[in-house]
C-alpha cells in the first residue's frame, strides 16, 4: 500500500512539472533575464509547499491527498523553463518550513 | 499483494524516479558550470519522446541481435528490480545481472556496425575488466555478514549498525561503481562524448526508448543496493533522501571532472578495487 501512495506522488510531481513547463512556455516568452517574482506561481509554490510539509494540519484531507495536490503544485512551479520558479519555490520552502518548524516547537 | 502488481509498481517506481535523478543530476551539474540547465523533467520527456519516434535500423546492422539486445538489457534490469526491491533475494544474483548488462552494453554496440558502436564495444569490455572487480565487495559484504541475501543484512544491520561504518572502503568500491554509471562520469567511457552515444548512437526510436528506460531503472537498482546494503533499513523517505543526496553528490563530482581516457579510467577504478579489497581484508583482520 505505501508503494502505491509513493508511485502516486511521483506521478503526480510528474504531471504538475510538464503542465508546469507547458504553461510556462505560454506564458513566458523570453528567457529568464529579468528576474522578477511572478505573483501567481508565488501563491501556488507557497501553497504547494505549504500542503506537503504541514499535511498534518489539514485534519479534514487525507494526508496522501494533501501531500499528492501539494507535489502537483510544488511541481508546477519548479518544472517551469529554465530560471523560472527558482525564487518562487525558494520562498515556498521557506514559508512552509517556518510554518512547520514554528508548529512543532510549540 | 499480488506477485506481477508487487513487480510492475516497483519497475514503474524504478523507472520513474531513476529519470528524475537523472534529470536532477544534469541540472545540478548546470548550475555547477553556471547554465541554467534542463528541467527536472526532461531525462524523462526525452525518455518517452522516442517511443513516437519513426524507429529505422541502420544497413549494417546485425539482424534480429540488434533489436534483442535492447529489450534484453530492460528485461536484465526488471530482472534486478524483482531479485532487489520485490523478493529481497540474493546479491550474488544482481552480481550476475551486473555482468550479463556489461555483456550486452558490449553486444548492443558490435551489433549496430558503426565505428562508434564498434569503439564502445571495445570499451565496454575495458571497464567491464575493472567494474567486476570492484563488484567483489560482495565478497566483502560476505566476510563481514556470512550472508548473501538482502534481506538477511538489513537484519544483520539493524542489529550491528549500518555496514558503512564497519566496512567503509567496501562502500567507496560500490561508490566508484555507481560513479561509472553515472552519464558524464570521468569513467563512462563506453558513452564518452568523443565516440557520440558510445553503444548507443545507432539506436534509434523505440529501441533507444528502452536503452533509456534500461539505463532509469540501472541507475535506481545501483542506488538502492547501495543505501540497502550498506546504510541498513530504511523507509520510503529514507530511500528518497538518500538516492537525491547520492545524485546531487555525483553530480558535483561529475561536472568538475574531465572524462578519463580509457586506460587512465581503468587504472584509477582498479586502483580503488584494490585499496578496497586489500584495505577492508586488513581492516577486518585488525578489528
Amino acid at each position: 500500500m505505501d508503494e502505491i501512495t509513493y508511485l502516486i506522488y511521483i506521478i503526480s510531481f510528474v504531471l504538475g512539472s510538464v503542465l508546469g513547463l507547458l504553461l510556462s512556455y505560454k506564458k513566458y516568452n523570453q528567457p529568464f533575464v529579468t528576474k522578477k517574482i511572478d505573483p501567481v506561481a508565488l501563491i501556488i509554490s507557497i501553497a504547494g509547499w505549504f500542503l506537503v510539509l504541514n499535511s498534518a494540519l489539514l485534519f479534514f484531507l487525507p494526508s496522501f491527498v494533501s501531500i499528492s495536490l501539494g507535489l502537483f503544485l510544488v511541481a508546477l512551479v519548479l518544472g517551469m523553463r529554465p530560471g523560472y520558479g527558482r525564487y518562487e519555490t525558494v520562498f515556498g520552502i521557506l514559508i512552509s518550513a517556518v510554518v512547520w518548524l514554528a508548529l512543532t516547537i510549540i | 499483494m499480488n506477485l506481477m502488481a508487487n513487480i510492475l509498481l516497483n519497475v514503474l517506481i524504478a523507472f520513474l524516479i531513476g529519470s528524475l535523478l537523472f534529470g536532477l543530476q544534469r541540472k545540478v551539474m548546470a548550475r555547477i558550470q553556471t547554465r541554467p540547465g534542463p528541467p527536472i523533467i526532461q531525462h524523462l520527456l526525452h525518455t518517452l519522446k522516442f517511443f513516437i519516434k519513426e524507429s529505422s535500423f541502420p544497413y549494417t546492422a546485425a539482424m534480429p541481435f540488434y533489436i534483442a539486445i535492447a529489450s534484453m538489457l530492460c528485461a536484465i534490469w526488471v530482472s534486478a528490480v524483482i531479485v532487489g526491491p520485490v523478493i529481497e533475494g540474493s546479491l550474488l544474483l544482481f552480481f550476475g545481472i551486473y555482468a550479463l548488462q556489461k555483456i550486452v552494453e558490449h553486444n548492443a554496440g558490435s551489433s549496430s556496425g558503426s565505428p562508434y558502436g564498434k569503439l564502445s564495444c571495445v570499451r565496454a569490455v575495458f571497464s567491464a575488466a575493472a567494474e567486476v572487480p570492484l563488484f567483489a565487495v560482495l565478497v566483502i559484504i560476505y566476510l563481514q555478514t556470512q550472508t548473501m541475501v538482502i534481506s538477511d543484512i538489513i537484519n544483520y544491520q539493524a542489529v550491528n549498525g549500518p555496514l558503512i561504518f564497519t566496512i567503509p572502503l567496501a562502500a567507496l568500491m560500490f561508490f566508484v561503481l555507481i560513479l561509472s554509471k553515472s552519464p558524464y562520469s570521468p569513467f563512462a567511457i563506453t558513452k564518452g562524448k568523443d565516440i557520440v552515444s558510445g553503444y548507443e548512437t545507432e539506436h534509434f526510436g523505440v529501441l533507444r526508448g528502452y536503452l533509456m528506460i534500461s539505463e532509469s531503472i540501472a541507475w535506481y537498482m545501483l542506488l538502492w543496493v547501495f543505501l540497502t546494503v550498506f546504510i541498513g533499513p530504511l523507509g520510503i523517505l529514507g530511500y528518497l533522501v538518500g538516492m537525491v543526496a547520492i545524485s546531487v553528490l555525483i553530480a558535483f563530482i561529475n561536472s568538475i571532472t574531465p572524462l578519463l581516457n580509457p586506460n587512465h579510467s581503468i587504472m584509477v577504478q582498479i586502483t580503488f578495487a584494490f585499496i578496497g579489497i586489500v584495505g577492508s581484508l586488513v581492516l577486518m583482520l585488525v578489528m
